[in-house]
C-alpha cells in the first residue's frame, strides 16, 4: 500500500476514533472502563499521527522516542491521576 | 526516475529529521510546555474531583468533537502536501495547503463560538477551577495554531513562487511537523477536557 492510501485510510479512522469517543462520552457512564478506553484512544490516536503523519517511524530515532514517550506517559498519568486521585492529591499538596 | 519519485514518496529515508533540526527544537519546546500545562491540570483534577466530574457535562461537546475532526483533517491535509511537492506538483500541493488554512479557519470561527456559548451559559475563566484550566489550557493551543497559521500562509507563498520541489522541500516538511504537533497537544486536551469524568 502506497504511503497516501495509509494516510487515508488512517485519517477515515481518526475521524471514526473521534466520533466514537465523543459518543462514549457523552453516553457511557463514567467509570475506570471509559477512562481507559479513552486513555487508549489518546495513545493509539497519537501514536498514528507520530508514525505516519509525522513519519517518524524510520525518521531520527531520538526525537521518534521522545514523540512516542510522550503518549505512553500522558495515557498512563491520566489512568493513574483517575485510580490513585487522593494519593496524587496528598503528594502535590503545598 | 520513476523509481526514485516512487521511493521518495512512499518511503523517506531512515533516520532523517523530517524539516529541520530548528523546528524540532521548537516542537519539543511547545511539547514541553504542554506537558506542564498538563501536570497543572492533573493536579488540579486530583484535588478538585468533583470539579472535573462536572466540568465537561456543561461544555460544547459538539465543538470539542468539530475541532478535533478538523484538526485531524488538517494534518491529513498537508501530509498529503508534502507528497504532492515530492512528486513535484506544487499546484496540487498548494491546493492542500489551502485546505489546511480552511481547516484552521474552522477551528478558530468554531471556537469563537464555542466561548460565545460558554459566556451564555455563564461560563468563564472565574466559574470554577475547570474552567481555569480549561481556558488557560484552549487559549495556549490557539496561540499555538495562530503561529501555525502564520507559518502556513508563508509556507503557501513559497509554493505559490515555487520555491519546493521533489529535493527541497525542507520548509514544508518543517511547517508540517509543526502542524501535526499542533493536531497532537488537542489530541490530548480533547479527552481530559471533554470526555474524561
Amino acid at each position: 500500500m502506497t504511503h497516501k492510501k495509509t494516510l487515508n485510510l488512517l485519517w477515515l479512522l481518526l475521524v471514526a476514533l473521534t466520533l466514537g469517543g465523543a459518543y462514549l462520552g457523552e453516553a457511557a457512564e463514567p467509570g475506570i472502563a471509559v477512562t481507559l478506553v479513552i486513555s487508549l484512544t489518546m495513545a493509539f490516536k497519537g501514536r498514528i499521527i507520530i508514525d505516519h503523519f509525522m513519519e517518524l517511524k524510520t525518521a531520527n530515532r531520538t526525537i521518534r522516542k521522545l514523540m512516542r514517550a510522550y503518549f505512553y506517559v500522558l495515557p498512563l498519568v491520566t489512568v493513574l491521576v483517575y485510580v490513585f486521585s487522593e494519593h496524587f492529591a496528598r503528594l502535590t499538596m503545598l | 526516475m520513476l523509481l526514485t519519485a516512487t521511493r521518495s514518496e512512499q518511503d523517506p529515508a531512515e533516520g532523517r529529521i523530517p524539516g529541520n533540526k530548528g523546528i524540532w527544537a521548537g516542537i519539543l519546546s511547545e511539547m514541553t510546555e504542554f506537558a506542564l500545562l498538563f501536570g497543572v491540570y492533573f493536579i488540579a483534577r486530583a484535588h478538585f474531583p468533583a470539579a472535573f466530574h462536572e466540568g465537561p457535562l456543561q461544555l460544547s461537546l459538539f465543538a470539542g468533537t468539530f475541532n478535533t475532526v478538523l484538526m485531524i483533517s488538517g494534518s491529513y491535509f498537508v501530509a498529503n502536501a508534502v507528497i504532492a511537492i515530492r512528486q513535484n506538483r506544487p499546484e496540487v500541493s498548494l491546493r492542500w495547503l489551502v485546505l489546511v488554512l480552511f481547516a484552521a479557519c474552522g477551528y478558530f470561527v468554531t471556537k469563537y463560538f464555542e466561548f460565545r456559548w460558554n459566556v451564555s451559559q455563564g461560563i468563564t475563566g472565574r466559574t470554577g477551577i475547570f474552567f481555569t484550566v480549561y481556558y488557560y489550557l484552549t487559549f495556549t493551543h490557539m496561540v499555538h495554531v495562530l503561529w501555525g497559521i502564520m507559518g502556513l500562509l508563508w509556507v503557501m507563498a513559497r509554493t505559490r513562487t515555487g520555491a519546493y520541489g521533489p529535493q527541497d522541500h525542507e520548509g514544508m516538511e518543517a511547517f508540517a511537523s509543526y502542524w501535526h504537533a499542533t493536531d497532537l497537544v488537542w489530541l490530548i486536551i480533547f479527552p481530559l477536557l471533554y470526555l474524561l469524568r
